[in-house]
């Protein structure tokens, strides 16, 4: 029984390890490019042992969104919450956003240069958004509230959220190609102000 | 078991509708009315406003409002005393329950024990013999059922707003034939079309309305969602709500979610249900199935 | 002396109070009141103007749907160039002319046949309204108390199961007039003329008509002999007839609405002249052969009256059967007509069970701005000055002290709750 346990218990953490080799060769080298036997050999196991974990390269991809999308919306979800203003909770959003960027950049990579870029890999398993569904709830969420207490101006969904979500990748792709003068944390004060006033009830 | 019938600001539709129960007749053998505003009964109007015995079930139909007159007397005191005598009171109608639609039409103006879902007090003596009918109108079945439940002792478990869970723990989305359109989130709706679920732009609130509209069918063959009309909310206390055709939205996001379902849960469900294409929903029912 | 008498007028829809003053053993003089109003239009106010749809239908309980009809065809009046499939016309003609028929067989046997002390089964009522209910709901979803017309058509699409839901009641509902209205061909009935031959048949249509000459009642309640009509279709005409004298034109701008001192009801007047509307108005508009016999011998009285109503059933019965056969089913149950305009005006008029039924609305940014609705038994029960009485009240002045005054009354079919809309 322990024994059982225990085998499980390591298996999750070879699980994890292959996920976070995998998110950093597919954010820097791109989906193609990146092949098994390289995983394999960076993780020092067998090909075939791998292929135990994920029957195909495919879906450990759609593992990987699903995971960002967890992890973001989790953290998006605290501030949905979080008894805050709408101004503030924009902030809040666009800090998350750019502190993962610094501290895990390989996650908005992946998201930015494999999700959006490849998205024939992710038709079946990942149809719609499936895959970041933890995420765009939590962000329905966000803009739900702040419609029903008068702060954000009632509009259609995409519309909102392409403003949102496509502004804070634009700049972190701008800061990846090292063209940003300054660091991302500190546009925060002014993305977070534009992107209250465009949204806001005019 | 006598009934004792009295409308206050009312259009009739109760008693008009009750009279379409397909076992009518066999079901009065049961009854006598001390008064009904048009079935022939023991007493004429003047005579209840004079003072009759034995009243065992009150029916209330109709907005209260104060100090109204229907005849002689203010009609308030009067339902008072009869209230006071019987052994159960129920409210028939939105407008009786909640106040309804004529509520909006004056001062003073409100069900017998609700204002929309507030209780007002004022008749609170009663609060614990009434049974809650809501409906504009009530569906025969709920009422002639429940009388029947009443006269047999029968237990007659009653939800908060004191409504019989029998008729009123369903919600008006249960057995819609639209239903699969709802689950799929297909939310293209058009009108004239046995296809497509009005709960995404057309206002329905089948999802969160109690009642029995779609399990017990309206006149034995129909309801109004099945014939593609939106479910107007009108048995819960803020009937009549303003918009009634249009899905209100935040960003898209329907701002009323179905009865108990948390919004988050709601969505997740809603996102994945929406990635799926799926064929069937978008050709027309009569059109054959594919493989 | 004068002598004031206030009665309740009771098991009509809703209730009303007659005044009567007597000089010595006649009615001097008859006021008729409406105590209670409940502010419809006042409701509609600010409102998203499809909200009509819904609240409308509430006004009444009995001519709920007619209300409806009325609704949509003011709202629909509000676009310039509305496209309506056949169908959905037809769909809507046919549930409407359901209704009419319920209300005739419930006024018919629930209000006039106990004043004339006689008894019925209570199925001969409860049978027909139920079954035609039935009919509606196939279509419209249910009854009372829907919405499904809709700017544009209706809300469902029609099945051939559904029409045959409906076809199978309609001859279901044939058989119970036969068997307990009238027993006649319906065909020969519609053009029958003489009096005598519908007296001689089975039913209780010819039994109460029997009552009342037995009674001597038969030229009792003759009132003004103007009519008006101002819904058209394929059954009725509009128009208005000044004895038998008709003229076809008529324009809304001559319509005029005063609030009647005491009573929640207001009066409505064509050119300044009390009109009667409703089943015999629509009959002498269409000289239909026994209503003009009844009215050439005994004038606009309670006899032509109940005679004119009921025999409004089997052209009715007649009209929808080949209304029904008529609906060709591969057409558009609605077209979408786009958003209503932000500013308009719209008027709907229908002929309900009582007569006709006016609702007039005007739309400014979007909402509704202004509401109105001038009901049947405005026209026929609305009060006048001595000088100058309403219908109903002409018809009672005059009447004896031993004359079945209540009768008189409900003849005309009371719809209370309507006009304290």
């Amino acid at each position: 029984m322990i024994k059982e346990q225990h085998r499980a218990e390591k298996k999750a953490k070879r699980r994890g390890e292959i996920v976070r080799t995998a998110l950093k060769l597919f954010a820097e080298k791109g989906f193609y490019a990146t092949t098994i036997p390289e995983m394999a050999r960076d993780l020092k196991m067998s090909v075939g042992n791998l292929y135990n974990y994920f029957s195909s390269k495919e879906i450990l991809a759609q593992e990987i969104i699903r995971e960002i999308s967890a992890y973001l919306g989790a953290r998006i979800r605290e501030v949905n919450e979080a008894e805050l203003s709408v101004r503030e909770k924009i902030r809040r959003i666009v800090t998350i956003y750019f502190e993962t960027a610094r501290d895990e950049p390989e996650m908005i990579d992946f998201f930015l240069r494999v999700y959006l870029s490849n998205r024939e890999v992710f038709h079946e398993g990942c149809e719609g958004m499936i895959c970041v569904n933890e995420f765009v709830t939590e962000i329905m969420i966000f803009f739900d509230d702040g419609v029903a207490s008068g702060a954000l101006k009632n509009q259609d969904f995409f519309s909102a959220f392409g403003l949102f979500m496509g502004y804070l990748g634009g700049m972190v792709f701008l800061n990846g190609e090292n063209i940003l003068p300054r660091a991302l944390e500190e546009y925060v004060d002014d993305i977070s102000e534009n992107i209250y006033n465009a949204l806001k009830v005019s | 078991m006598r009934l004792l019938w009295l409308s206050a600001l009312a259009c009739n539709g109760n008693a008009h509708a009750l009279l379409n129960y397909p076992h009518f007749e066999e079901w009065q053998e049961d009854f006598e009315w001390l008064y009904h505003p048009l079935l022939p009964s023991t007493h004429a109007f003047v005579e209840v406003e004079e003072g009759i015995e034995g009243v065992e079930i009150l029916i209330v139909d109709g907005t209260l409002e104060e100090g109204l007159v229907k005849n002689r007397l203010v009609y308030n005191e009067l339902l008072a005393r009869y209230a006071a005598e019987a052994k159960c009171i129920v409210t028939v109608g939105t407008c009786a329950t909640f106040g309804g639609i004529f509520a909006q039409g004056g001062e003073g103006r409100s069900g017998l024990h609700f204002s929309k879902e507030r209780r007002h007090g004022r008749f609170d003596d009663f609060w614990e013999k009434t049974v809650s009918l809501p409906g504009c109108p009530v569906q025969p079945e709920v009422l002639a059922g429940t009388l029947s439940m009443l006269r047999l002792g029968e237990p007659l478990p009653l939800d908060a707003l004191h409504r019989p869970k029998y008729f009123y723990a369903y919600t008006v989305h249960d057995g819609c034939t639209r239903n699969e359109y709802f689950e799929y989130k297909i939310d293209e709706h058009r009108f004239g079309a046995l296809e497509g679920c009005m709960f995404y732009e057309h206002g329905c609130q089948g999802t969160f309305t109690h009642g029995s509209c779609n399990k017990i069918l309206w006149n034995g063959v129909h309801s109004k969602t099945r014939a593609g009309t939106p479910c107007m909310g009108c048995t819960e206390p803020d009937f009549p709500r303003e918009t009634l055709w249009r899905t209100s939205k935040h960003m898209g996001i329907p701002a009323r979610m179905p009865l108990g379902v948390p919004r988050r849960a709601y969505l997740s469900l809603a996102g994945i249900a929406k990635a799926f294409r799926i064929e069937r929903f978008e050709r027309p029912m009569m059109e054959d199935e594919r493989g | 002396m004068a002598e004031v008498r206030l009665e309740l007028i009771e098991k009509i829809e809703g209730e009303a109070q007659v005044r009567y003053f007597y000089e010595e053993e006649r009615v001097d003089f008859a006021e008729i009141l409406f105590v209670t109003g409940r502010g419809i239009e006042k409701i509609l106010e600010g409102r998203d103007p499809w909200d009509a749809l819904t609240i409308n239908p509430r006004v009444c309980g009995i001519c709920g749907h007619a209300h409806l009809i009325a609704t949509v065809r003011a709202l629909e009046d509000c676009y310039t160039d509305l496209k309506l499939s056949p169908k959905a016309r037809k769909v809507r003609e046919l549930t409407l002319a359901f209704e009419l028929l319920q209300n005739h067989f419930k006024w018919f046997y629930l209000t006039i046949l106990p004043l004339l002390d006689l008894e019925a089964p209570r199925r001969s009522v409860l049978e027909p309204s139920r079954i035609l209910g039935e009919m509606i709901a196939l279509l419209a979803g249910q009854y009372p108390h829907n919405s499904y017309a809709i700017p544009g058509g209706i809300t469902c699409e029609i099945t051939p199961v559904d029409l045959h839901g409906v076809r199978q009641r309609h001859r279901h509902l044939q058989k119970l007039f036969r068997r307990g209205v009238i027993d006649v061909d319906l065909e020969a009935f519609v053009r029958c003329d003489r009096i005598e031959a519908m007296l001689k048949r089975e039913g209780d249509l010819p039994r109460a008509m029997q009552r009342i000459l037995d009674r001597g009642w038969e030229r009792l309640g003759r009132s003004c002999d103007r009519f008006i009509v101002f819904g058209h279709n394929d059954l009725f005409v509009a128009g208005k007839s000044i004895g038998t004298r008709l003229q076809k034109h008529l324009d809304l701008r001559y319509l005029r609405e005063s609030s009647i001192e005491g009573s929640r009801a207001r009066r409505v007047l064509y050119r300044e002249k009390s009109y009667e509307t409703g089943p015999l108005a629509r009959a002498m508009l269409l000289k239909t052969p026994l209503t003009k016999e009844a009215h050439r011998r005994y004038g606009d009285s309670l006899f032509s009256r109940i005679l004119a109503r009921v025999c409004e059933i089997p052209r009715l019965l007649r009209y929808t059967e080949a209304l029904i056969a008529s609906i060709d089913l591969s057409e558009s149950a609605w077209i979408d007509p786009g958003p209503l305009p932000e500013e308009a005006e719209g008027t709907g008029i229908v002929e309900a069970a009582r007569g006709s039924l006016i609702h007039r609305l005007q739309i400014k940014e979007g909402k509704i701005a202004r509401y109105r609705i001038v009901t049947p038994t405005q026209w026929n029960l609305g009060n006048g000055s001595r000088e100058e009485p309403g219908v109903a009240q002409s018809a009672l002045i005059g009447l004896h002290r031993e004359d079945p005054a209540e009768l008189v009354f409900k003849a005309f079919d009371v719809c209370s709750v309507c006009t304290t809309k």
